[in-house]
């Protein structure tokens, strides 16, 4: 049996990181996003969302919108006038949300996950 | 004061969260085997679909209104389901978890003097947090917050909050309950009711209790009080354990090759194997059946149910399976199209409290070391990594669920992509 060890009582519990990524685990969902619209913000094209539904959304805040029935990614800016949602790479336009739009945030994306896939040369996949 | 909170057209709520292009669109979802309608839409039901109705004589309606169909998807339903609850379950010191989509929550120790207020700030918790809407129904008795809960959901579901906290009130919604919609009377009290003269739930209160304790039996007079605003059906904070768990289901189409009957009786045993497992049971009888489809007018029918005795409660697949192989083979006859077969264990006991038989020829020990290794492995690799020979490969007698959504909740895999 031998000596207990003497590192038995420093023992902690292994990290969690889903414990580190979700606050509310109930009101947090996970996406996938497809593109590059968001690439500045460090959303590449294949990365993981985490998006909770009860953080109040913010401008400035990155969320999951929808805008026609249809969801997107965008952070939102909310000026003096108007409400517009922007993507984060130059080659795409940001989209003001009008009256007639029928624009909603689902949730607040809190975190981004990226798993790297190397290819054959070691490069990022 | 007790709350009902009841999730709006659930099933068809959970498939419109992931799915936002349907939001005012009429959905359903079917039940297993995609036979019949069990969820509606609000804009489903004004198309005048009904609950139950079966999808093969609505196809025309579903095909005209461009009506978005759904398989039933309980792995996702259960998650927004566990979601909705956890999340109702922090504004109240005790919660009963009454069916999928359905708590009440124990209100009486609360002093707060706007009960409606607090009705909407969980309702829009709720609606925040899970995107699941609820409706809420309060009142002092469990049968009096049922029906207020189905008075806000028919006239007022934009309101979602209803309650019942004057002598006015209660009247109104008395008046408006008829006696068939009052919470746990069954068709032979509603019948007897009608045929005395009663046609609202108030009129039932107005009622002298001498009649109703002559004509009516204990639940009778429970309901009774309930309904003038007495509070006595007892708060259950946990779900009583199961006495039995049950396993059975159509095929997707009719079969009549032996050892594909058997294959599909074996996975349905071993479902309720896991499910006995995972609830710390053990089944101390098995009964098994066998059955053809009755609608299906050409074929010879045949119907064959067998109970086995167990010599030892277990909840091992492999001696379930086993068992359940036997009796198949007293029971299976040749020559039939059959179309649904099932287990259901019986006479539950705790795992932990076994009693054993000493002329037991089982090595019980070694198969629950191996049952333990089985759960673990199918819980990392996925259902059924690892199966008995009997439970097989074959597909014929799975399910038909043509049209069900992914798990986006619970399967890494499944998660939803967005083109952004």
């Amino acid at each position: 049996m031998g000596f207990p060890s003497p590192a038995k009582d420093y023992q902690e519990d292994v990290i969690e990181l889903s414990e580190y990524l979700v606050q509310h685990p109930s009101a947090t969902f996970y996406f996938r996003v497809s593109g590059d619209s968001m690439i500045n913000a460090c959303i590449p094209h294949g990365a993981l969302l985490v998006v909770d539904r009860s953080v109040k959304p913010v401008s400035g805040m990155i969320v999951l919108a929808v805008v026609n029935g249809e969801f997107t990614v965008r952070r939102i800016v909310q000026t003096s006038k108007t409400l517009v949602l922007h993507p984060e790479n130059a080659a795409y336009k940001p989209l003001a949300v009008t009256e007639e739009m029928n624009m909603q945030v689902w949730g607040v994306v809190t975190a981004t996950v990226v798993k790297y896939k190397y290819d054959k040369n070691d490069r990022i996949g | 004061m007790i709350a009902l909170v009841d999730c709006n057209n659930f099933y068809a709520s959970c498939e419109r969260l992931f799915q936002p292009h349907l939001q005012n669109r009429p959905v359903v979802v079917l039940s297993n085997n995609d036979g019949c309608v069990i969820a509606r839409s609000d804009e489903a039901k004004v198309l005048g679909i009904e609950m139950g109705a079966p999808s093969f004589l609505i196809e025309p309606t579903l095909q005209q209104h461009d009506v978005s169909v759904f398989s039933s998807n309980y792995t996702l339903y259960g998650d927004l389901s566990d979601r909705v609850m956890n999340t109702v379950s922090r504004f109240a010191d005790q919660m009963e978890v009454y069916s999928i989509d359905e708590a009440f929550l124990n209100l009486t120790s609360f002093r707060y003097n706007n009960l409606t207020e607090y009705g909407i700030a969980i309702k829009n918790t709720v609606t925040q947090n899970t995107g699941i809407p609820v409706s809420i129904g309060i009142a002092p008795s469990k049968t009096l917050a049922k029906i207020a809960n189905r008075l806000i959901k028919k006239r007022n579901k934009h309101l979602g909050v209803y309650c019942l906290d004057t002598m006015e009130k209660m009247q109104y919604a008395l008046q408006n309950t008829e006696v068939k919609d009052i919470w746990g009377i069954g068709s032979q009290y509603a019948k007897l009711l009608t045929r005395n003269g009663f046609v609202t739930a108030w009129d039932i209160t107005r009622a002298p209790e001498e009649w109703i304790r002559k004509n009516m039996s204990v639940t009778g007079q429970r309901m009774y009080q309930e309904l003038k605003g007495i509070s006595c059906i007892a708060f259950e904070d946990m779900p009583p354990k199961k006495k039995m768990v049950c396993v059975a289901r159509g095929f997707g189409k009719v079969l009549n090759e032996k050892n594909e009957v058997m294959e599909a009786l074996a996975n349905f045993t071993a479902m309720v194997a896991a499910k006995l497992r995972s609830e710390q049971q053990a089944a101390t009888a098995i009964q098994i059946f066998l059955q053809t489809n009755a609608h299906r007018s050409g074929d010879k029918q045949y119907f064959r149910s067998l109970t086995i005795q167990l010599p030892v409660a277990t909840n091992s697949t492999r001696e379930l399976i086993s068992h359940a192989q036997q009796g198949f083979e007293t029971i299976y006859r040749p020559g039939y199209n059959y179309s649904k077969t099932g287990c259901t264990a019986m006479d539950l006991v705790p795992a932990d409290e076994l009693q054993y038989n000493i002329f037991d020829k089982e090595n019980r020990e070694r198969d629950s070391k191996l049952m333990k290794v089985v759960d673990m492995v199918n819980k990392s690799f996925g259902k059924n990594a690892v199966r008995f020979a009997l439970q097989g490969f074959g597909t014929r007698w799975k399910l038909r669920q043509l049209k069900l959504s992914p798990c986006y909740t619970t399967r890494i895999e499944d998660i939803l992509t967005i083109r952004i």
